[in-house]
């Protein structure tokens, strides 16, 4: 529907596109003005204030950073050990569990992929207290890596079908042709199969990594306090929810959590919409 | 493939899922059953310990396991509750007498014109020219909904409903969410792709470079609630703007209705990225000769918009539009509402608050009233409703189709 419309449509749409644009920008404009102003307030009394910078200090960001008195660097690696272990983990269990799914045929394998659509039926929330009581018998419970296998096999259901789905795309004939070659199963995967999925290698890595880096109540609930042993989201809620909320420090750390994943989403913008539409989301 | 023995295919196949299925089975399955055992206890804060005498529970309690035998703590152990189905009984509570069944009669019989009209739609759809458009069958429909509402006084029987039962005001404020906020999403989605999708608009590439910042934000969905919670506090955002013309702020927050509006509203915000994204996507596979075809016909823009575009993103937005309303921005909201509101503004002591969703309310129910089998008899009817909801979204999208080739 390329015909250009009429000039009043013409310029709705435009200013439909301009409100989009400021609702889309403006929370995260607003947090960036917020970590420059001096004081615990997020709010200035002059309206200007609100929509341009009228005052910029790097006083929150170099508290946020000397880990005093928030350890926010901590948190921060925390989150990034947890997130990183994650991906790896979902990486290797997801992607070979969705090349067998895809490539053999074997008994029970249509059940086996509907029982997993099925149990993801199950909230999260719910099984938050036997998951728990089943760490804390392994020793996991209150330790990073309770929570990187808590994640791993939450995030394993969307990981399988989105890889599934890839392997789907990719045509059987090179892996028989490798096969013929004397490529057993596993090294058709390994060195056939993986190499052809790199795209949705890179989708599966970056949303299992987000889905570790952003997830809130199962830290909150599998990691109980002390302070450093927070995931960063879980320390950043902390933050917001005490006496007088130091809003200049939390929009500082909101910054610094935000920003750099905003520029890895635009840099894999056309993957992840590539990916997603191939994989479990499409008919 | 190549064929290969038996016993050789399995252990390799064992190999490839082995661990995918260990982890289901661990971390998904045993919490299940965990959870449908204890609804039929009384595990509560005053009885939170196993007692590992009896046989299922020295089963099912990892602290009863011999390998990791723990120490009891003080307090009373758990038992089977007497009746069995005490817990679902209490959570569904008056739901189920005259009164209750009566009104929710009422409330079902509401929907009867729209069915009806849907129904008028398609055996309209099979005749060669319409008399009526569907437009004003469903405007037909609505209106006779509306003034059936008033007849029946639906407003009455709503009343009689939330006086007998937390689940029913909870599971209904939920689907009542769910029908606002899906729709709304996709529909500034939609709007959106079909004017970014058109090349004489300038700046598209930068536009929709603009549209994934909310979309990367919505994984940090905490930090990005708690600042949209700000600008709808008393000395937020909104209401200094308001003061700013003249105009008196309001306390957002802690009203129900525009708490849960507000919800809506950052809602839309983390969601409508993810929507426009996919309908482009959509939209762009649509080949161009189809407008062409319809150009040469004289159809107006409308006429395109209805009978191509929507007809042809159905195949491929449908299945995600499913998979949204039952899924985290959907029946399942959580961080946002948590973040936002914690499940209030109150409404009284012992009644969910006023933007408790399901899922809020099955956490407050744990973690703050330690009511584990109240918890447990919720999660496992919530469970039965998302896992048919689960098998009709793949009737609906064939996400099976895979599966069955």
């Amino acid at each position: 529907m390329s015909r250009k419309p009429r000039p009043l449509v013409l310029v709705l749409q435009y200013i439909f596109l301009g409100l989009m644009t400021l609702f889309a920008l403006y929370p995260i404009w607003f947090v960036i003005l917020a970590s420059g102003r001096v004081g615990s307030r997020l709010y200035t009394l002059n309206l200007l204030g609100m929509f341009i910078p009228t005052e910029w200090t790097f006083e929150n960001y170099q508290v946020m950073l000397s880990g005093q008195p928030y350890p926010f660097l901590t948190w921060m690696r925390n989150s990034l050990f947890v997130a990183g272990f994650t991906t790896i983990a979902c990486l290797l269990i997801a992607t070979s569990a969705a090349f067998a799914f895809s490539r053999f045929r074997f008994y029970g394998r249509e059940f086996g992929l509907i029982l997993l659509l099925a149990i993801q039926a199950f909230p999260g929330v719910l099984s938050l207290v036997p998951v728990a009581q089943l760490l804390t018998a392994f020793k996991l419970y209150a330790s990073h890596w309770g929570l990187i296998l808590a994640y791993t096999i939450g995030n394993l259901v969307f990981t399988t079908w989105l890889m599934k789905g890839y392997f789907d795309t990719i045509p059987i004939e090179i892996e028989e042709a490798a096969m013929i070659d004397g490529c057993g199963p596993i090294q058709s995967f390994l060195l056939v199969g993986l190499p052809m999925a790199k795209p949705a290698l890179a989708v599966t890595a970056l949303l299992a990594f987000m889905g570790g880096w952003g997830e809130y109540v199962f830290a909150s609930v599998l990691i109980p306090a002390p302070d450093v042993r927070r995931t960063l989201m879980v320390g950043m809620y902390s933050l917001a929810n005490t006496q007088s909320i130091p809003w200049g420090y939390f929009a500082a750390g909101a910054v610094m959590t935000i920003i750099p994943v905003i520029l890895i989403y635009t840099y894999f913008q056309k993957y992840l919409v590539g990916g997603l539409t191939l994989g479990g989301v499409k008919g | 493939m190549v064929s290969w023995s038996g016993r050789r295919k399995a252990l390799t196949i064992l190999a490839f899922i082995g661990p995918t299925l260990l982890g289901i089975l661990a971390l998904n399955i045993y919490p299940i059953i965990y959870n449908v055992y204890i609804s039929f206890t009384n595990r509560n804060q005053y009885h939170p310990n196993p007692d590992c005498t009896v046989f299922l529970t020295s089963v099912i309690e990892p602290g009863c396991w011999p390998m990791f035998r723990s120490n009891a703590g003080m307090g009373q152990p758990y038992v089977i509750q007497e009746p069995l189905f005490a817990n679902y009984d209490s959570l569904i509570g008056k739901l189920f007498t005259g009164e209750g069944v009566l009104a929710l009669v009422k409330l079902a019989l509401l929907f009867a014109p729209l069915i009806i009209a849907g129904q008028v739609n398609k055996r309209l759809d099979r005749q060669l020219t319409r008399p009526v458009s569907s437009f004003w069958v469903w405007i037909g429909g609505l209106a006779i909904t509306v003034l059936l509402a008033w007849i029946l006084n639906v407003g009455g029987a709503m009343k009689t409903l939330e006086a007998s039962s937390d689940f029913f005001i909870v599971v209904f404020r939920t689907l009542l969410f769910v029908v606002i906020t899906v729709p709304l999403n996709y529909i500034f989605g939609l709007i959106l792709a079909l004017v970014l999708n058109g090349d004489y608009i300038k700046g598209r590439t930068f536009f929709r470079a603009i549209m994934i910042i909310p979309w990367a934000a919505s994984t940090m969905f905490i930090i990005m609630s708690l600042i949209w919670q700000f600008f709808f506090r008393e000395q937020g955002t909104i209401n200094q703007i308001l003061r700013a013309f003249g105009g008196e702020g309001l306390a957002w927050l802690a009203n129900g209705n525009y708490a849960l509006a507000a919800i809506i509203l950052v809602n839309l915000w983390f969601s409508f990225p993810f929507c426009f994204n996919i309908i482009l996507g959509a939209l762009q596979s649509i080949p161009a000769d189809q407008y062409e075809a319809a150009d040469v016909d004289g159809a107006t823009y409308w006429q395109q918009l209805v009978n191509i575009t929507l007809p042809l993103l159905r195949p491929s937005v449908m299945p995600a539009i499913v998979l949204s309303a039952i899924g985290g921005g959907g029946f399942q909201m959580f961080g946002t509402v948590w973040a936002m509101t914690g499940g209030g503004p109150s409404q009284g002591a012992g009644v969910p608050g006023a933007t408790e969703l399901v899922m809020v309310y099955a956490y407050k129910q744990v973690f703050q009233y330690n009511a584990y089998a109240k918890a447990g008899a919720f999660a496992v009817i919530i469970f039965i409703f998302l896992f048919i909801a689960t098998l009709y979204s793949m009737r609906i999208s064939r996400i099976t189709q895979g599966a069955y080739e």
